[in-house]
């Protein structure tokens, strides 16, 4: 038990399909704990999900955010930050990284014969046989990877795939338009291309393009559904939250394409579709609709859930959920994949600049008619802290919504302070109140 | 005094001036010149290209006052470089800027540089993103793009033209005055007693600021007057500083480390022997030349934003250290400054390796209690001392 | 004839003093509830300690100040740093011990030493007061507890519950929150013991754990925190009744060498361009006054 006040009996009208990604991913993350007895080669990547490209290749794959994630729910980090707190990593550096460079001292140290195993679940990654750095804005995630080679030894095979930042140097450059966009798609692309060639040196393998076609079916059919599902919580009550479509990142981030993940979105939005026509909510009494901006707080999903239900506040979208992740599906032509890849890791949702941002995030909180921003900020995640401001104010400018931040972290829970969490919330939705009474 | 010494001191002077305040020297030289200004984030702005289309570079600096308006628009935990210029283009004195540039240094700086593009509406805000990655088989022919970009962003912002002859003018003159200062360090090392930290920052910081032409001439009567003075006898700790890639150590922390005993034998501080380690050598087309430099400086003086496996930065400072004669490593590390966060740990598993002691000292904008930090380096000195009389 | 020397540890709380004898005997110790916000802390310690051990002060060969204040004491050669005399006091008391946990009021400190008791490494706490006294004494007030009483009555607590914070005005909050929520005062403070040790396991990490470890310093008389400590170590911890007065004891240590070296003053530096306020060189070199004229001929303040 710590200082917060937890909520025994559930709020919030839980989606019954996302049972069906948990099961998904818990056997991902056991596919992957014996990949190496399975005979299969690991590459460790963070960033943008290249994994389609080592589907093709049969190459397992650990996604470092998604582990830093994975140990943060389950409460099993700590183990890995005293790790790399031990090797000298300093406490305010990203926690994602923290949190992995720990494990990553656990799985090196678990190989070296004679050693105790580290039988926790931070030590269970793993050793690397490849690392592909695909890191898009954060320069922190290129040297996060290149600390990793280092931490191996320099023995790891390694690929480093740099991502343009899409600025806007031209006054007429926005969002997915100009000449330095479309130059940054020529220079991913053929770095995609290259890293291709690179998977082929070290599996020794002839790369199947029509393989990547057949996966990167899947995973556009699977993303058109998910946007679908999305779309349909303009309905009022919100059919869906924010927190279940983080729990949904899975299947179109790190988990394999295929059948499985299509037939996941389709079952979630029939039942979200169903939920609508019964008129039935996420939130039982939906009296106020938000929006979370920032990355996840991984540690507490469930508990911000109740947390706000228990408000009677939907948080009915987000940044990280609503501008990530294959969502312009419409830009993959499966049978050469790479461009239409390139041009949608592209536009993750830090990798392009304020100005942007702040158009998409505006017509999100339009189009779902919401009341106000909640502004996780993210103590060690500047990439995602960095124009929250920007947004706060802009946002609030041109529509009127209303603010609140909220400090957290996304993976180390000693910079999570609830009682300020919980006074600004409550001041936000009396300023809400107080605007709607004005009318 | 005599006449070399007073000439010394008067150059000193003016580089002291110019290095309180880049807006004042900045705005002073806008006045008497007409031309224009452009502002550039650490660290590896070609600013060649500036010089050579007639305006006046200048690195932007921390400056002392307190954050106010800043922490409207950037949290707390960024280091102090950042929030310092968000909070002077936030309190209207980045003034003297008619353009900015800046590079794919780390992401506190790309959010930075957002703010301030929000809070200057009126000026441009330039990207160019040199590549990090030095050794993928694209790296030369990128960077060669990314700064023939530049040269063109640059020429655009001051409307005007960049010739190859200009540029070329402008390449010799900046490795002249590196190479100047490069002289000043290799008096300095022999020896310490000539100059102390704060006034070696001094001089970096006001080359940084000050018309490059300007800031020669003063640099060599500077060095005129350095040549001429007898070695002192050196009986203290010598300590090797490093960090602070971005922005000038505050002169309280250079002094206390002084205070304590020991003398900086040598450093890899931007503002110090980062900014100078390497010139631009070639001949026909400038920007391949600039381009060479690019790669070449990270070999010179590693640099934790660059991803290159051949180069060790620990490697480096172990060597540093032995080359400067000290008795250990003073890292001054900026907090929130990730890329030395992320290297830090590789630094003290060597340095422990081979039994050189180091301190680690974290920084920050707001004055840290300096009794805290007289403790520690007094402590350290007092380590080190124990260890080279044992 | 006997050697005597002394050392003065002037703390931010508290004032300590040693006297050993050339045997490097403890002859007399003695502890001031007054730190350096009060001048006369540091003249009482060595009063009281000067008539334990039947001394005058001129009767003391050499003297050396440590500790937070240690610059304000006219009447010492020198100074070191409290960690380079915790190391060589903790390293008297307990001669196997390899590393030293000094946990103060202002500060909490983790230090590594060889077998001569000089330090190899240290780290200290940051700005914050997370794992220092300071914490505990906000948190005991916060409940309402006198300070000399939470260690016992933390050993009575369970280990379910934990305070997060690192920062003692947000850890205030949340003793606070538990409070109202009707969690017990002994649950409470079993959780604060868990947050220093765990505090304090980040700068041993930093360091490097080498056993066999002792600890000095206030917080070494809170069994509460000693027990948590050696849980999150694995490691039982050595310390003495007198292990508060480790940094005076290293401090008369380094005395004592000092005047067998019949050294009166080493300079830390010859050529010093900042203040000389720090040492004290027959002679007068720098603008000290001379040594003789500082040394009150009446020992009692």
């Amino acid at each position: 038990m710590t200082a917060e006040t937890i909520v025994r009996t559930p709020t919030s009208n839980r989606l019954k399909t996302t049972s069906l990604n948990n099961k998904m991913v818990t056997e991902y993350w056991d596919d992957l704990f014996s990949a190496k007895e399975d005979g299969k080669l690991v590459c460790w990547f963070e960033g943008v999900s290249i994994n389609p490209l080592l589907q093709t290749m049969d190459i397992s794959w650990c996604h470092g955010e998604a582990w830093s994630a994975l140990l943060a729910a389950k409460k099993e980090e700590q183990p890995a930050l005293e790790a790399a707190e031990e090797r000298g990593y300093q406490r305010e550096l990203c926690s994602y990284a923290r949190t992995h460079l720990g494990s990553g001292v656990l799985t090196k140290n678990n190989q070296i014969p004679g050693t105790p195993n580290h039988t926790e679940m931070a030590g269970r990654a793993p050793a690397p046989d490849m690392i592909i750095s695909a890191y898009p804005y954060c320069s922190t995630g290129q040297q996060w990877d290149e600390m990793l080679y280092r931490l191996f030894g320099k023995k790891v095979p390694v690929f480093n795939i740099t991502l343009p930042y899409i600025w806007g140097n031209q006054k007429n450059d926005t969002y997915m338009h100009g000449e330095d966009f479309e130059d940054a798609v020529k220079f991913l692309t053929k770095q995609l291309r290259d890293c291709v060639t690179f998977l082929e040196e070290v599996t020794g393998k002839k790369f199947d393009y029509d393989r990547l076609g057949e996966i990167m079916q899947y995973t556009k059919k699977a993303s058109e559904l998910r946007l679908e599902a999305m779309d349909l919580c303009i309905a009022r009550p919100a059919p869906a939250t924010f927190f279940e479509w983080s729990l949904s990142i899975a299947p179109v981030n790190f988990l394999p394409s295929g059948p499985p993940i299509v037939d996941y979105f389709q079952k979630l939005k029939d039942e979200i579709a169903g939920r609508v026509d019964a008129g039935i909510g996420s939130v039982p009494k939906e009296k106020y609709r938000l929006f979370w901006d920032g990355i996840m707080n991984w540690g507490k999903l469930g508990w911000m859930a109740e947390k706000f239900a228990n408000y009677d506040a939907c948080m009915v979208a987000g940044r990280y959920t609503h501008m990530g992740f294959w969502q312009e599906p419409h830009l993959i032509d499966c049978k050469d994949p790479l461009e239409g890849m390139a041009r949608n890791y592209l536009v993750c949702p830090i990798n392009h600049s304020a100005p942007s941002m702040i158009d998409r995030i505006t017509a999100l909180c339009e189009k779902y008619e919401i009341d106000a921003l909640v502004m996780h900020v993210a103590r060690t995640c500047r990439a995602f802290s960095n124009p929250q401001y920007l947004i706060a104010q802009q946002v609030s400018k041109r529509i009127g919504t209303k603010v609140c931040m909220i400090e957290g972290d996304m993976i180390d829970p000693t910079f999570y302070k609830d009682e300020l969490v919980n006074s600004r919330v409550e001041a936000m939705l009396e300023a809400i109140d107080a605007k709607r009474s004005m009318i | 005094m005599n006449v070399l010494q007073q000439d010394f001191e008067e150059a000193m002077g003016e580089m002291a001036l110019a290095a309180a305040s880049a807006r004042a020297y900045a705005l002073s030289w806008k006045d008497r010149t007409g031309r224009k200004v452009v502002g550039s984030f650490p660290m590896h702005f070609p600013a060649e290209l500036v010089q050579a289309a007639g305006g006046l570079p200048v690195v932007l600096q921390e400056v002392a006052d307190e954050i106010t308006v800043g922490h409207g628009v950037i949290f707390p935990f960024y280091c102090g470089f950042t929030r310092s210029t968000v909070d002077q283009a936030a309190s209207g004195t980045l003034d003297f800027a008619d353009g900015i540039v800046f590079g794919d240094t780390c992401v506190q700086i790309l959010g930075a540089a957002d703010v301030v593009r929000m809070e200057l509406p009126d000026i441009n805000v330039y990207f160019f993103q040199l590549l990090a990655c030095m050794r993928d088989s694209w790296t030369e022919e990128n960077v060669y793009d990314t700064l023939s970009k530049s040269r063109r962003g640059v020429e655009q912002m001051l409307d005007t033209e960049i010739t190859d002859d200009a540029l070329w003018s402008a390449i010799h003159l900046f490795n002249q005055n590196r190479s100047l200062i490069r002289e000043i360090y290799d008096l300095r090392r022999r020896n310490p007693d000539l100059l102390t930290a704060v006034e070696l920052q001094t001089i970096v910081k006001s080359s940084m600021i000050m018309d490059k032409t300007e800031h020669t001439g003063l640099l060599q009567r500077v060095v005129s007057g350095l040549r001429e003075r007898a070695p002192g006898q050196d009986r203290s700790v010598r300590v090797f500083v490093s960090g602070h890639m971005c922005h000038a150590p505050k002169p309280e922390i250079l002094n206390l480390i002084e205070e304590a005993g020991a003398i900086i034998a040598d450093d890899d501080l931007y503002t110090g022997f980062r900014y100078v380690s390497t010139d631009i050598e070639g001949e026909g087309d400038p920007i391949l030349a600039m381009v060479r430099g690019y790669m070449a400086k990270n070999a010179k003086v590693p640099d934790p934003t660059k991803i290159d496996p051949e180069v060790d930065w620990e490697g480096y400072l172990l060597k540093a250290v032995a080359a400067s004669r000290s008795q250990g490593m003073i890292i001054l590390m900026p907090k929130y400054c990730e890329p030395h966060y992320y290297y830090y740990p590789e630094i003290k598993e060597a340095f422990e390796a081979q039994g050189v002691p180091h301190l680690l000292i974290e920084t920050d904008h707001e004055e840290a209690p300096l009794e805290s930090l007289r403790t520690r380096i007094e402590t350290f000195v007092e380590l080190a001392r124990q260890r080279e009389f044992a | 004839m006997n050697l005597y020397a002394l050392g003065v540890d002037f703390g931010s709380m508290t004032a300590k003093a040693v006297i050993v004898d050339q045997e490097k005997r403890v002859v007399a110790w003695s502890v001031i509830d007054k730190g350096v916000m009060i001048e006369d802390g540091a003249r009482e310690a060595i009063a009281d300690c000067l008539h334990q051990a039947g001394l005058t002060f001129e009767q003391v060969a050499a003297t050396i100040s440590t500790g937070y204040g240690r610059r304000k004491l006219d009447m010492a050669q020198r100074t070191i740093t409290e960690i380079t005399c915790h190391a060589r006091g903790a390293n008297a008391m307990f001669p196997d011990c390899r590393m030293v946990i000094d946990i103060g009021g202002q500060d909490s400190k983790v230090i590594a030493v060889d077998d001569a008791g000089h330090v190899q490494e240290f780290a200290m706490n940051d700005r914050c007061a997370a794992g220092t006294g300071q914490f505990m004494g906000v948190l005991a007030r916060a409940l309402d507890v006198p300070l000399q009483d939470i260690g016992d009555l933390s050993l009575k607590g369970g280990h379910d519950i934990t305070i997060s914070a690192m920062c003692a005005t947000f850890a205030e909050t949340e003793v606070v929150s538990l409070r109202a929520q009707g969690t017990s005062t002994p649950d409470i403070l079993a959780a604060i013991n868990e947050s220093v040790a765990k505090r304090t396991m980040g700068l041993v990490r930093r360091v490097g754990k080498r056993t066999p470890i002792a600890m000095t310093g206030g917080v070494a008389r809170n069994i509460g925190v000693v027990r948590a400590l050696e849980t999150q170590l694995g490691e039982p911890l050595l310390i003495s009744d007198a292990s508060q007065t480790a940094g005076a004891l290293g401090a008369a240590l380094f005395a004592l060498d000092d005047a067998r070296r019949g050294i009166k003053a080493e300079p830390l530096q010859p050529d010093f361009r900042g203040e000389a306020d720090r040492f004290v060189e027959p002679g007068g070199k720098g603008g000290c006054k001379p040594a003789s004229l500082l040394i009150p001929s009446d020992p009692v303040a």
